[in-house]
């Protein structure tokens, strides 16, 4: 099975195999891990939208790409009606790659965030039009705010 | 002894003097501001008090309220703890005016020490050295070379008007002096338009070391020994240690140190706890700073080896108690960390980082003490200090307290806001830091030569494993199965991460 994450901002495809790794929800939000004869711990969080796992004090940033299968829904289900795309941190718009009234595809990428000296590049949500292209390149923008709307 | 003390403060410090306060059987009065109803300290106390709005000019800085709620509440005694009110000499007075015994030095000693350049001459007349240097401008270049030569090079030419490093000149010898003065005073005269200069002796990579004092009303004072407290950022002690690395080298260091601590001290005519501050250069030579007249933010790593409670000693020299120790009887064992765990962000510029604390998981098992104000679903308020809890450890080593203190780091998780705990685990494994090769600038060289505090390779795969399998509500659907056989899931059967 394949799974496109997106970890600290890297896309990554990451697949799934037959093997065994257990996982125990052993808190509300505390996942403890065997694989491989090795024992993890780890936390997740949904904050403003994103997954943050943290695991031995390091925090990944996670944006689950596919996870139907995991939740069992019917692949290939369109997402309805307006998406907004928001700021997963405090940052600075260093690139716009569309502008408002163009169309793309699911998982294209709009603009270019950096905080903390990462650039992270924030993808569209669905397919369809840009309705509404908030940012300006060199702007400084707060943690949640809207910075384009896909429908 | 007395019956009942309030406490003049908040957060961990409040709830590390109730605790002793509890042991002594002491009844315990905290005070809070609008912002610390939920706090710990008051959740702790016997008896508590509002004594006002959240900002703290307009509650813990008020005299006249704490005084009163002091009198309402019958208190004999007041301990400060640190910060707020701690080093205020009026307060002090207020207290004594009022008949309330307050836990600390006289008012008078607070006043004298409370001026640097005041208690800078006081040690210089009890005999404790000082960085050399006048604040008076030199007439010439030759009161500078005589300078020189009788304190030694390099040295430090500064502007009397000056600030901002306008007018200031670093140097290296005496063949340099001319060119330097020249220099430095006419920067000076643009800068300020005042040409002259004064001299200091240069102390290159300081270290910073202090001497735990504790004296009683009748004359009788002892030194617990030194804290390293050269990691600092901004000024700001993060990370403390006993011994210090350098002071455990070097024989006869500490007792020099200790006799010097206490002959400034007792020129103020100083009781109670106290610290006095010393810059320490590479030779071991030590300069006198300043005295802290209170208790400080990291004496329990003083406790942890030298095994007393400064906190009870503190109250009971208070109460007329005479102190029954002899520098004899205090000896030191093993070694003891400290990390200030703050609510900020160390990887965003150590921003403060308020919030409600969602989940908590403290460090424990041997060796460790957690001297904090936290708890699982209390909110840090923005209003004061980010100091969520002091993390401090002992072991029979330095080697052994610092991987005692990783462990410990390792297990400490709090969820909702961001600490500083993975910087330390950061610099506890930096070289330099593990040789003992410390100084006061140690923190900015670290920050700029430190990696990126990268996880394991594997790890990353575990995350992406974890948030697929919370995405699809694994932890919730599981939560809420009573089969204990349902909370496992065993993914080899959906298929794993490779």
């Amino acid at each position: 099975m394949k799974l496109q994450l997106a970890i600290n901002g890297a896309v990554r495809d990451i697949e799934l195999d037959h093997s065994a790794a257990q996982i125990a929800a052993v808190e509300p939000g505390v996942y403890s891990i065997l694989l491989d004869g090795r024992s993890y711990e780890a936390r997740a969080e949904q904050a403003d939208g994103r997954m943050v796992v943290f695991i031995d004090g390091h925090r990944f940033e996670i944006e689950v790409r596919d996870p139907r299968r995991w939740s069992r829904q019917t692949a290939g289900q369109g997402i309805e009606g307006r998406l907004s795309v928001t700021a997963p941190m405090p940052g600075k718009i260093v690139r716009l790659l569309v502008a408002a009234g163009d169309a793309v595809v699911a998982g294209q990428g709009l603009l270019v965030v950096e905080a903390m000296k990462m650039q992270n590049e924030l993808k569209s949500p669905k397919a369809g039009h840009v309705v509404t292209l908030a940012a300006r390149e060199g702007a400084t923008v707060a943690a949640g705010e809207v910075l384009a709307i896909i429908e | 002894m007395f019956r009942k003390v309030l406490i003049a403060n908040r957060g961990e410090i409040a709830v590390r003097v109730l605790r002793t306060l509890r042991e002594m059987e002491i009844a315990s009065i905290a005070v809070f501001s609008d912002a610390d109803r939920t706090s710990l300290h008051v959740r702790m106390a016997d008896e508590a008090e509002w004594v006002g709005p959240s900002p703290s000019a307009e509650s813990y800085l008020r005299i006249d309220r704490i005084l009163d709620a002091a009198r309402r509440h019958g208190a004999d005694a007041i301990h400060p703890g640190y910060g707020f009110l701690s080093e205020n000499a009026d307060f002090a007075a207020a207290c004594e005016d009022a008949g309330i015994v307050f836990i600390g030095p006289s008012a008078e000693s607070i006043r004298r020490m409370g001026s640097k350049t005041a208690a800078r001459q006081m040690a210089v007349s009890a005999g404790v050295p000082v960085v050399p240097g006048a604040h008076d401008a030199l007439r010439d270049t030759a009161e500078a070379r005589d300078f020189g030569a009788r304190n030694g090079y390099p040295l430090l030419l500064k502007a009397v008007a000056g600030g901002g490093g306008k007018g200031m000149r670093r140097v290296d010898s005496a063949a340099e002096l001319d060119s330097a003065f020249r220099d430095a005073a006419s920067e000076a005269e643009r800068a300020f338009r005042n040409p002259e200069l004064y001299v200091e002796k240069l102390i290159e990579r300081p270290r910073h070391i202090e001497i735990q004092l504790l004296g009683d009303h009748y004359g009788h004072m002892i030194h617990f020994g030194e804290r390293e407290c050269s990691i600092q950022r901004r000024h700001q002690k993060v990370m403390e240690e006993c011994p210090s690395p350098l002071v455990a080298q070097r024989p006869g260091m500490r007792e020099r140190m200790g006799e010097a601590a206490i002959r400034a001290a007792r020129s103020a005519g100083y009781y109670n706890a106290g610290t006095v501050e010393f810059l320490v250069d590479a030779h071991g030579d030590f300069y006198f700073l300043e005295m802290n007249t209170r208790l400080q933010v990291e004496h329990p790593i003083t406790e942890l080896v030298t095994g007393h409670d400064l906190v009870r000693l503190q109250i009971e020299v208070a109460s007329g108690e005479k102190l029954n120790l002899r520098q004899e009887d205090i000896a030191w064992r093993g070694s003891a960390l400290e990390c200030r765990i703050y609510a900020e962000d160390p990887y965003n510029n150590f921003f403060p980082s308020p919030g409600k604390i969602t989940r908590l998981t403290r460090p424990l098992g041997p060796g460790v003490r957690l001297d904090g104000c936290v708890y699982d679903g209390w909110t840090v308020p923005i209003d004061y200090d980010p100091l969520l809890a002091k993390l401090a450890v002992w072991n029979g080593t330095r080697e052994s307290a610092i991987a005692r203190m990783l462990r410990a780091l390792r297990e400490y998780d709090v969820a909702g806001i961001r600490t500083n705990i993975a910087f330390f685990r950061q610099i506890l494994e930096d070289e330099e830091f593990r040789q003992g090769r410390l100084h006061t600038r140690f923190v900015d060289e670290f920050l700029e030569r430190r990696k990126p505090f990268a996880p394991a390779p594997d790890l990353e795969s575990i995350a992406a494993l974890v948030a697929a399998f919370h995405s699809a509500g694994g932890g919730a659907r599981t939560e809420t199965s009573r089969a204990p056989r349902s909370r496992w899931l065993d993914i080899g059967r959906n298929g794993m991460l490779r």
